[in-house]
């Protein structure tokens, strides 16, 4: 009776709650560089649905490889993203991730396993399925995850991939964000079932879904569903309900009423930042002064990042062409 | 009037269990296919208006599409009811509970055992044929649901009498006193909640994916039903002290070092684990047992309740549950009756459909 709580430890909650936070600060900062016109191009803010990248990323080895999608910042800083080399990327600076010539939509860092943030819907769970498959034919035990939305369901790339995962058995977990809107539209405008996971037993494999606003939730599910491919049980497929608190690009987004101010309010209830908090400071995991702290710490190196990126040069016209064709020789 | 209300759950049979366990995923189509089929049968065998509780899956509303319920065998009315939804369990709350006010006849319910629980906690009386679409189903059963449709109308039109096919379920009554931290400021705070099949302790933080997936965190369970024959934490009574759906009583399993007992235990569908058994004792009806102390509260087989290390939990067995109506005893009374017999229109005498 008086064995400790084998549950996840108040480690494992720091760090998937310090996840979270630096997600948070990093898009509201960019949210407001962008209001005032000094970031170029579109703005997909991933504020609200903080607890699908930092409880799948946390259950992940820093050699596991993700995919991401057009909002694509929160899985970067999940993996572990250096803030100064993306705000640079975003203000298209030469210090930046892609050197300042891809922007939003193309942050990436393969040396964290971050395959890139992709603008094209759908696009990225094919690039994971073929990590998965040099996963596996390397024989490193490395796992990958395919993030996606719900509206990229309903694109053939997504089938293809998820057919293909299953035929090969191949390690991958696909971590579909289901925040029940593609761009402007309402899920039930464009699909005919619910929930995403009832399209996983038609590739055969299981399909789970999770409270996308329960970084725990997450992370439990992400935790079984990675051991699971690592130990060669194959592809699996998690439906996180989420809520994105923005719109769906930039913060004002053009002034369309798509969303009722309810429903936004009802989602903003549940953010998984606070609800982590509360719960932790009731389990006496955790004190306020400690979160303020860890809220401090980051927002310094926030402004450290816009510093960086504001203090760095643009691309020079020579670097146009450099980075956009490689060769196979020395390919990795 | 014979009302017959529907409940489907549409989160149920899709949790975290399928990723650990080969639990079975219950798919939306497949809900719809059941309730479309209990409509129709209700419909058939006597019910004048059927009720289907509202749901943001719209499953309701894609099982009675296109249905025509007016023929000559009688009319009937389809109604999807009124009701604010949250897209959680409370839906099924609210409905039972609008059943209730509605005097509905026979209750429908598509889950597993924590829908059961939630249709129980919104009408604690509810004439219920629970469907099993869940991961843990000891207290639904696997019924057709044409076969769950006819019993339901003929059960609500008085065709059969409930007296006759309906039984009082034990239940796990559960009073919970907690302090909680609201701001900086402590605050008591008292609860009622139930269970239908068993209460269990778990050595955890959070109720996060809900299911238990560490054996080595179940402290207790208190169980009103305890059959070798399930899955999930009912199972683990069940494999020490078995105790039937209606016999008096139930049972409090402790769990740890204790008398030397370990047990195989299939703690989710197709997984099994090893317990220590640390005591077993038979509760006779209404016997209380208190439990202290820091732990997260499983309701058949879910987390749901966290508990502070200053929290008292008071469980006792009782037999104040739903009345569970028997589907297969309700159709042998019918067809002894003469009940589904073809009467032409002049040997019709309006009886037949109870309206």
């Amino acid at each position: 009776m008086d064995r400790s709580p084998t549950d996840i430890s108040v480690d494992v909650q720091l760090d998937l709650h310090r996840r979270m936070v630096r997600i948070r600060l990093f898009e509201e900062a960019a949210g407001r560089l962008a209001e005032s016109n000094r970031l170029p191009g579109f703005l997909h803010l991933y504020v609200g649905e903080e607890a699908v990248a930092a409880g799948v990323c946390g259950a992940l080895n820093d050699d596991d490889h993700i995919t991401s999608t057009h909002r694509g910042h929160g899985h970067l800083v999940a993996k572990g993203g250096d803030f100064n080399r993306m705000m640079a990327e975003l203000m298209g600076k030469a210090t930046g991730y892609c050197k300042g010539k891809g922007g939003s939509m193309h942050i990436s860092d393969t040396s964290l396993g971050m395959l890139g943030a992709n603008g094209i819907v759908g696009a990225g769970s094919p690039i994971a399925v073929g990590a998965a498959f040099a996963n596996r034919y390397r024989g490193r035990g490395q796992v990958a995850v395919a993030f996606f939305g719900d509206g990229s369901t309903n694109i053939g790339a997504f089938h293809e991939a998820a057919n293909m995962a299953c035929a090969l058995h191949l390690p991958i977990v696909f971590a579909c964000e289901n925040n029940e809107y593609g761009e402007f539209t309402p899920r039930d405008k464009t699909m005919a079932i619910t929930d995403i996971v009832d399209r996983a037993a038609g590739y055969g494999m299981p399909g789970v879904i999770v409270d996308g606003m329960d970084v725990i939730a997450v992370h439990e599910a992400a935790v079984e569903a990675v051991e699971r491919a690592r130990a060669g049980g194959g592809p699996s497929l998690i439906e996180a309900k989420t809520y994105r608190f923005y719109n769906h690009h930039g913060v004002q987004n053009l002034g369309l009423k798509y969303r009722s101010d309810d429903e936004v309010a009802m989602w903003k209830q549940r953010d998984p930042i606070f609800t982590l908090e509360d719960r932790m400071i009731e389990n006496k995991a955790a004190t306020r002064d400690q979160f303020d702290a860890i809220w401090a710490e980051l927002r310094a190196d926030i402004d450290t990042a816009i510093a960086f990126a504001d203090e760095s040069p643009y691309p020079t016209p020579d670097q146009i062409m450099v980075g956009v064709y490689t060769s196979m020789t020395g390919a990795q | 009037m014979a009302t017959v209300g529907i409940i489907v759950n549409p989160n149920a049979g899709k949790d975290i269990r399928r990723l650990v366990t080969p639990a079975t995923h219950t798919s939306d189509v497949t809900k719809v296919g059941i309730v479309r089929r209990a409509i129709v049968a209700a419909a058939e065998s006597g019910a004048t208006r059927i009720l289907l509780m509202p749901d943001r899956h719209r499953l309701a509303e894609r099982a009675a599409d296109g249905l025509d319920l007016n023929g000559p065998h009688g009319e009937c009315t389809i109604e999807i009811v009124d009701e604010p939804l949250t897209g959680s369990r409370f839906d099924t709350i609210a409905a039972a509970r609008r059943f209730w006010k509605e005097q509905v006849g026979a209750v429908i319910a598509l889950g597993g055992d924590g829908t059961a629980r939630d249709v129980a906690l919104g009408w604690p009386d509810a004439p219920l044929i629970a469907i099993s679409t869940g991961t843990n189903n000891v207290y639904p059963s696997a019924i057709d649901g044409t076969s769950a449709g006819a019993a339901a109308a003929l059960v609500a039109s008085g065709h059969v009498d409930i007296a006759r096919v309906g039984r009082r379920s034990k239940r796990v009554t559960v009073r919970i006193d907690d302090v909680v931290l609201d701001g900086d400021e402590e605050r008591h705070v008292s609860r009622d909640d139930l269970a239908l099949v068993d209460l269990a302790f778990i050595d955890a933080q959070f109720v996060g994916a809900r299911a238990v997936r560490d054996p080595n965190t179940v402290r207790a369970v208190v169980a009103a039903v305890a059959t070798p024959a399930s899955t999930g934490l009912s199972s683990i009574a069940g494999r020490v002290h078995p105790v039937d759906r209606w016999e008096d009583g139930g049972v409090l399993v402790r769990l740890g070092f204790g008398d030397g007992r370990r047990v195989r235990v299939p703690l989710a569908p197709g997984s099994f684990t090893t317990l220590e058994i640390a005591e077993v004792r038979p509760l006779a009806l209404g016997e209380n047992v208190e439990i202290v102390g820091k732990c997260v509260l499983a309701f058949d087989g879910e987390r749901d309740v966290p508990v502070s290390e200053r929290g008292r939990v008071n469980v006792r067995v009782d037999q104040s549950g739903p009345l569970l109506i028997d589907v297969e005893a309700t159709l042998n009374i019918a067809a002894r009756d003469q009940r589904f017999d073809e009467r032409t229109q002049s040997t019709t005498d309006g009886d037949q459909h109870g309206h």
